[in-house]
């Protein structure tokens, strides 16, 4: 029990929270842009398994994480593109495309690593960059100033998307599409086009948020690495009622919830684990089901668009 | 940005949709500076047209000539390029975005929206026609009128010198639905060229210059406003004489049918909105209800149908006490109910018209045997009630939610008449729909009444509560004001009441 | 229409990604008939052939049998990713019903399914693990991973600077809790006031989250760290990146996944345990009994990583080297925990 809470470990709890919650962050984030234009995406896991492969596979062949990267961004484009073929042209029902999606990527992502790599194999991944006279910042500069680019992009993409939606005219597009498809197919506004792009930039994201486990945690690869973090990112973004400000703080409210049990079990305070672990689930669900409300909720989420018919 | 339009032509357009024929070789001009009225009934083929000019629908056959020239219009877009906005009848507007954005809404082009720029030129347009908005306000806060304003505002803002409104007054009440008519009547002095759609006769004599009738897909009349009188443009809109139905006979009540003793209930907000209603209702009656709603109509409703709580008091219906009965015991002991929402509450808008037809007696015989349906019964059953009550419909399997609101009341009226009730409670039950619908309604159930039937019908519309009921009730506050006989209900003595002066 | 061809052929294609890498070894031995003298094995894992642990421990054991009885006259079919009980089941169905004669289910959660699918196939031979309830054609076996862990705990005891040794944990449950328990108690008897951290991560298979465990470990002070299941491949990793942090692996021997990280080793022969089933199926005993892993007999083994091994004092070999002896001749009994 000696020294608990003593400033180093809040500094490691801190630390730790801001790294765990970037996959969440990137994650959600897309799926917000998804969200908005009024498609769900329940295949964020799978394409997050792609995007792990990609960028772990591209990483261990050319030995550049940042060629990874690029890499994982197309698949995840790719994997964005099937979504809206199927949930926007075809006009499938978006849950079951969804985790069709999940399954596709889960199995195909295994299927690849098994074909072309097999067995555990290491990688170098992206290193921290403390960057210049901020990381010297006593508490902060640790606490935010030492990681990799991507946890850097993640938390830059927050103001960033919440520029993009609400300051742009992509974002104004984004928005009306979401909420009332009509009426921004009858201003010209293209339903399809806005739906395809925001699947496309969610799955560029989520094949990130996978890349991140892949070049930025484990540097390593291994099946089913994302062990449920899309499903925790989807549940972030309603958590977050479809702002990035909003999934800042779920994804940050839970990584540091998270972060704070496994030191609460690392330094053997006598706690049961079972309760530990969950701990991350039940402050989110507490939270959610303290502020849930639907109004703020997409009104056209889950509703391919159709033109009416009536004369 | 193009020519103004100076002169509008659509000449032979035709567009067929399955199973029906919405419009058939329809003529229309218009010049600059005009107002056209379109008038028809539901299902006429109004809409149609106008979304073909708008760009939403292709015709199958004509064209569309604009100051003279042939242009084809393949979506909205084009349509707002050459100059033509329209203003949808459920307004095609964002809720959770600003006034501004809803304008600008497809429009910017540039990377940041420029929302300063855009608050000035709508100033600007507000300012020439005298429209009050704030921009930056949110759609959903505003009213409907506000909302209405902001759709001009939308297409005035895109350039638009031709603004076509479906139906604008259906959801206004009266005070703006004059305000907006000084608008038209503005923006149309300032050389706009205005298209109107709609089916109500008064408003169309207040705005238009010039009326087009409509009538099952065709032109049936082109005539200057001035030249012709309501009478006429009912009669050409309905396509025969409009004879206003009457009661007939003597008022010869027989026993209580249904009978409401000191009814206390609670709103949807907790206040009360029922304050000690007691009511009598007996066969060959039709007692109505007046009022301005709000002042527990709905509640009234809801408390005889079993769907809303009585705090006290007691219902009784064909002699059984029916105050804690479950809606289906209710059912049972012969209430026939026309609920104010007739699409959600009187239907269920994805079924199939057959479905809804049996939505009540499904489950015993002769539509249901060992709980199995009975197809063949049911159909008949069915197509003889589409045809008795002149459903308009493709077939028997098409979804209720597709038909036009005067065609739902037909299922719902079809379905709660032929149930034989002992007593009938209609909530507003001719509330947008057009004349000849209207007409139907109301000859059904004075032909209830003379079978026999107790009907409580609620109705803003004195018009027809004078016309059809035997006794009136003046609702105001929860409180019954007033029960008169038809006879002594003159317009005065029920304002007075309906304003709570007694 | 349109909608479902495009969903069909999304169903093949998502079934193809499956079928590709879950049953594949399956498929390439097709059944065939048996001629009397080659014997058929399955396995079923709940991870896959390649986790540097549990499984992949397993696997080379029955390629070490095959190899040493000859490829003629054993056949293996292999099918991974199966930690669900329920699709396992009816890949151990689907093997007993190809007439396959020894079929292991390489998970303690497999006991229950196992119990029912054997009933319908008197003839053929079931073996399990973790586990200790047999029927009469059902082996349990289950590896006394708390020996290996008392000797590496004593070990890290010795070895570690900070004073602490971490262990990332899966789930709180069977094995890990066992080999938890082992490790503990010889860190105990190594060194005195050597603290053991447990944490665990909550899955079995958690890679990213068990090398974050590690990392929280050792910024907490832990500089020796060891763990159970196949997660422990990302802990392992984590570890590689530092220096002067040592890993201590079970199962298998992990010091390829960081060579100069991983000081020592448990590691399972299963091919004595495979060759022991096979010979008592031979003898006409189908099942019915319990078989450990031990020190004792071979089937655990303690291994130095060579690379390292200089780094290990001689007196710390030693006091390894005494306990292991102890162990062996049952002078000394590792304690398992009290239920």
């Amino acid at each position: 029990m000696e020294g608990f809470m003593s400033i180093d470990i809040f500094i490691i709890i801190l630390a730790t929270g801001v790294r765990l919650a970037t996959p969440f962050l990137l994650a959600a984030l897309g799926e917000m842009f998804v969200q908005r234009s009024g498609v769900y995406n329940l295949g964020v896991e799978g394409i997050m398994m792609m995007g792990a492969f990609a960028g772990f596979f591209a990483t261990l062949q050319q030995g550049s994480p940042l060629l990874g990267i690029i890499v994982s961004l197309a698949i995840g484009a790719l994997m964005g593109l099937i979504m809206a073929f199927v949930s926007v042209t075809f006009k499938a029902e978006q849950g079951i495309s969804g985790i069709g999606l999940y399954m596709f990527g889960w199995g195909l992502s295994g299927l690849l690593f098994r074909l072309y790599v097999g067995g555990v194999t290491s990688i170098d991944g992206l290193k921290p960059i403390a960057i210049p006279m901020l990381s010297d910042i006593p508490l902060i500069g640790q606490v935010l100033f030492n990681h990799n680019v991507l946890v850097y992009t993640a938390f830059l993409l927050v103001p960033l998307s919440g520029i993009v939606l609400y300051k742009t005219s992509w974002g104004l597009n984004i928005r009306a599409v979401g909420n009332k498809p009509e009426a921004a197919d009858t201003l010209g506004v293209s339903v399809v086009k806005i739906r395809y792009q925001c699947l496309i930039v969610g799955g560029m994201l989520a094949a990130l948020a996978g890349a991140f486990l892949t070049i930025g945690q484990a540097n390593m690869y291994a099946d089913n690495i994302t062990a449920g973090r899309g499903f925790i990112a989807i549940a972030l973004v309603y958590f977050g009622r479809w702002s990035p400000w909003g999934i800042l703080l779920g994804s940050l409210l839970f990584s540091m919830a998270d972060s704070f049990q496994s030191m609460v079990q690392v330094l053997g305070i006598n706690f049961p684990y079972e309760l530990a672990v969950i701990l991350p689930y039940m402050v989110t669900i507490i939270a959610l089901a303290i502020s849930y409300g639907r109004v703020w909720a997409p009104a056209a989420l889950g509703k391919p668009f159709e033109r009416g018919t009536r004369g | 940005m193009v020519e103004k339009i100076k002169q509008l032509e659509m000449s032979g357009i035709t567009k067929r949709f399955p199973g029906v024929l919405s419009n058939n070789r329809v003529n229309i001009q218009l010049e600059a500076g005009e107002v056209l009225a379109i008038l028809g009934e539901n299902g006429a083929g109004k809409t149609t047209l106008m979304n073909i000019l708008y760009g939403l629908y292709q015709p199958d056959a004509g064209e569309i000539l604009l100051n003279g020239k042939q242009v084809r219009i393949n979506s909205p877009s084009e349509a707002i390029e050459l100059g033509i906005g329209m203003v949808h009848q459920h307004f095609m507007l964002v809720p959770t975005l600003t006034v501004c954005e809803n304008v600008i809404l497809g429009l910017s082009k540039k990377f940041f929206v420029d929302l300063k720029t855009a608050a000035k030129r709508i100033k600007e347009i507000t300012d020439t026609y005298g429209l009050a908005i704030n921009p930056e306000a949110y759609v959903w806060q505003l009213s409907v009128g506000e909302q209405q304003r902001v759709e001009i505002i939308k297409a005035l803002y895109r350039g638009a010198n031709l603004l076509i409104l479906d139906e604008p007054t259906a959801v206004l009440t009266p005070q703006e639905s004059n305000e907006l008519i000084l608008l038209l009547k503005n923006m149309a002095q300032q050389g706009n060229s205005i298209i109107l759609i709609s089916h109500k006769l008064n408003e169309v004599m207040a705005i238009s210059d010039r009326v087009t009738v409509l009538r099952d897909g065709v032109v049936c009349a082109n005539v200057k406003t001035q030249e012709t009188t309501q009478e006429e443009l009912a009669k050409l809109m309905v396509g025969r004489e409009m004879a206003p139905c009457r009661r007939e006979g003597n008022y010869s009540p027989g026993k209580i049918v249904l009978e409401l003793q000191q009814v206390h209930a609670k709103g949807d907000k907790g206040s009360e909105a029922l304050a000690g209603v007691s009511l009598q209702i007996r066969e060959n009656e039709i007692l109505g209800i007046a009022g301005v709603s709000g002042n527990g109509q709905k509640e009234l409703a809801e408390v005889i149908a079993g769907l809303r709580k009585l705090s006290s008091g007691n219902i009784s219906l064909n002699g059984k006490d029916s105050t804690n009965m479950s809606p289906a015991e209710i059912i049972e002991q012969g209430l026939g109910y026309i609920p104010e929402d007739r699409i959600h509450v009187g239907t269920i808008p994805s079924f199939s018209i057959w479905e809804n037809l049996i939505l009540k007696d499904h489950h015993r015989l002769p539509f249901a045997k060992y709980s199995l349906l009975q197809n063949r019964k049911i159909m008949s059953h069915s197509s003889s009630q589409v045809e008795k009550y002149g459903i308009k419909t493709p077939d028997l399997e098409t979804p209720t939610a597709r038909l036009s609101g005067g065609n739902i009341q037909r299922v719902v009226l079809a379905r709660e008449i032929t149930r034989n009730p002992v007593a009938l409670v209609a909530a507003y039950p001719t509330r947008g729909l057009d004349i000849g619908a209207t007409e139907y309604l109301h000859s059904k159930l004075l032909e209830a009444r003379s079978n026999g039937v107790g009907i409580l019908l609620i109705s803003e519309d004195l018009e027809e509560l004078t016309s059809i009921c035997d006794n009136i009730a003046v609702l105001y506050e929860g409180k019954i004001m007033k029960v008169m006989p038809v006879e002594e209900a003159d317009e005065r003595t029920m304002g007075l009441l309906m304003a709570g002066i007694a | 229409m349109k909608k479902k061809v495009l969903s069909l052929i999304l169903a093949a294609l998502t079934m193809l990604a499956f079928t590709g890498c879950a049953a594949k070894p399956a498929a390439e031995t097709a059944p065939q008939k048996t001629d009397g003298e080659k014997i058929r094995i399955a396995l079923v894992l709940p991870a896959t052939v390649d986790d540097m642990a549990w499984g992949q421990s397993m696997v080379e054991g029955l390629k070490a049998v095959q190899k040493s009885m000859g490829e003629d006259k054993v056949e293996v079919a292999i099918s991974e990713k199966l930690g669900n009980a329920v699709d396992a089941g009816a890949a151990i169905r689907q093997y007993a019903t190809q007439g396959y004669e020894i079929i292991f289910a390489h998970g303690s959660q497999y006991q229950s399914v196992l119990n029912d699918i054997a009933k319908d196939f008197p003839k053929t031979t079931f073996a399990y693990g973790t586990g200790f309830a047999t029927q009469p054609n059902i082996f349990a076996y289950d590896p006394q991973a708390q020996e290996g862990g008392y000797l590496l705990g004593i070990l890290a005891a010795k070895m570690t600077k900070s004073g602490v040794v971490g262990i990332v944990g899966p789930v709180e449950s069977g094995d890990a809790v066992k080999y938890n328990y082992g490790v503990q108690q010889g860190v105990a008897k190594g060194k005195a006031d050597v603290q053991t951290r447990i944490a665990y991560t909550g899955s079995f298979n958690d890679i990213v989250g068990a090398g974050n465990l590690a990392k929280t470990q050792m910024s907490a002070g832990a500089d020796i760290i060891t763990g159970s299941s196949q997660q422990a491949v990302g802990a392992v990793r984590a570890i590689g990146e530092t220096k002067g942090n040592y890993w201590l692996s079970t199962d298998m021997d992990q010091s390829s996944i960081a060579p100069d990280h991983v000081l020592a080793s448990q590691v399972y022969h299963w091919e004595k345990v495979v060759n022991k089933i096979i010979d008592l199926r031979k003898q006409g005993t189908l099942g019915g009994q319990h078989l450990t892993l031990t020190l004792a007999d071979g089937t655990i083994e303690f291994k130095y990583n060579e690379k390292l091994a200089d780094k290990v004092p001689a007196e710390v070999k030693a006091a390894v080297e005494t306990a292991k002896q102890e162990i062996i001749s049952g002078k000394l009994k590792v304690e398992l925990p009290k239920k």
